[in-house]
């Protein structure tokens, strides 16, 4: 079975990347789980996950006569990890939408892929992940431009025909007010709230350390929050080749 | 609220109403803000927020289109960005009169929480405030219509034409340019 979410929110500071590893964490306790930083322009998942002097990243792969997939794909904290490279030359000669590929080569042995997005919905490459997601999870915080830019975010997804998967409200200062905040937010985005993440020191040590948040520190409170939502988390099951052939398949933008 | 005029010195498209108090702060701007949402879908052509600063720290807030003051404004304020910023320096003197005003004034990180959400930026903002402001309470018009605390984001939420407009927009935006980018075929 595979399902591949992105992780997304249309503006940047969100705590994406952290998201992503921590729920990738999270659900690779009962399964098969990769994650791919599909972040192609602005990098940053390496240093995330302790991987920023790795020789093959997934820029190496989406070039022309590139390095296989699984060149770029290293066994960490229990998850098969895709980071991207950082370097301008590296996204320029990348051609994205060969990640159409990279996803449907992993879906074969995987169960689930988790796309860390860009933060922004401004390219064809920056809209890929999100088209070629089954669901996206769309990652708030309790303020007007960032509801906003999920909003956005949604409604792109949702005209590609990529559904909601829930949302997490992310460096939380005031468990009180989020409350309130995500309550009335229900009324926009589909799926559950998957999480309220607390505003958390853990979060931004555990990145300096080149470790993700569950790794660092997996009794913070911000860790408990990840793992509630890898449990409320509806992982639909498909089949592999299904998923495969559907990327495959997928129409892509014309190259850059 | 009549504005002086003054020196232009800062001029510029921006995200988010946090980049607009960041900028002021930075600079440490005597002076004022102003800043018009490009949104006219969602608000009258002519809304524009004001705020005034005395060496980068936010002391009144005002909204042309509602005619409202201090936090109250704020809220006004909260709206989607991209805004066009302007940044425009006054003398001292010329402030001092303007900042005669009770019941526009805000306390200096209030703008920051509410139209930010950024605590950071808040506490930078309160941390370069004089002392006797950092306790300053809300500008006179705070109770009379709102309560002080209400939340700028809760107000947000409960605007459904507001979210309706963004959410059309961003559907329009996903069309045209799923044909731009030749992803015709994966629009719903």
């Amino acid at each position: 079975m595979v399902e591949a979410f992105a992780v997304a929110s249309g503006k940047g500071g969100t705590g994406k990347t952290t998201s992503t590893l921590a729920l990738g964490m999270a659900l690779a306790e009962e399964y098969d789980v990769t994650v791919i930083d599909a972040d192609t322009g602005m990098a940053n998942l390496l240093f995330h996950a302790g991987l920023s002097s790795v020789d093959t990243t997934l820029h190496d792969v989406l070039v022309e006569g590139g390095a296989p997939v699984e060149d770029a794909v290293y066994d960490r904290f229990g998850m098969s990890v895709v980071p991207c490279g950082t370097s301008l030359a590296g996204f320029e000669a990348a051609e994205p939408e060969r990640l159409r590929d990279v996803v449907a080569t992993l879906a074969v042995d995987t169960d689930v892929i988790l796309l860390d997005s860009p933060a922004t919905l401004g390219s064809k490459s920056a809209v890929l992940p999100i088209v070629l997601a089954d669901r996206v999870v769309v990652v708030l915080q309790p303020t007007i431009p960032a509801l906003s830019d999920g909003l956005k975010v949604q409604e792109y997804a949702h005209s590609y025909g990529t559904e909601t998967a829930g949302t997490i409200f992310n460096k939380v200062t005031d468990p009180d007010d989020v409350q309130s905040v995500a309550e009335k937010s229900r009324r926009y985005f589909d799926g559950p709230t998957l999480a309220t993440v607390p505003d958390s020191d853990a979060a931004r040590e555990a990145r300096r350390a080149g470790k993700p948040l569950l790794a660092y520190a997996p009794a913070a409170e911000a860790a408990e929050a990840y793992r509630g939502a890898a449990r409320d988390l509806d992982v639909r099951s498909g089949a592999a080749d299904d998923v495969a052939d559907r990327f495959r398949s997928a129409v892509i933008p014309e190259p850059r | 609220m009549k504005l002086p005029s003054g020196r232009l010195v800062h001029s510029r498209v921006v995200d988010d109403p946090g980049s607009a108090l960041a900028a002021a702060l930075d600079r440490e701007l005597t002076g004022y803000a102003v800043l018009e949402p490009q949104e006219t879908l969602l608000l009258a052509a002519d809304a524009r927020g004001v705020l005034t600063f005395s060496e980068g720290v936010p002391v009144l807030a005002y909204h042309t289109e509602t005619d409202r003051g201090g936090p109250p404004a704020l809220a006004d304020l909260a709206v989607p960005g991209p805004y066009r910023l302007e940044l425009v320096a006054l003398s001292d003197a010329v402030l001092t009169d303007l900042h005669d005003t009770p019941a526009l004034r805000v306390p200096p990180g209030m703008p920051a929480e509410r139209l930010a959400g950024d605590h950071d930026l808040a506490a930078r903002t309160r941390a370069s405030a004089p002392d006797d402001r950092v306790r300053e309470s809300p500008g006179g018009d705070a109770d009379s219509d709102e309560p002080a605390q209400e939340s700028a984001v809760e107000a947000f939420l409960e605007d459904e034409g507001k979210i309706e407009a963004i959410r059309e927009q961003a559907r329009e935006e996903a069309r045209e340019r799923a044909s731009e980018w030749g992803l015709d075929d994966v629009c719903e």
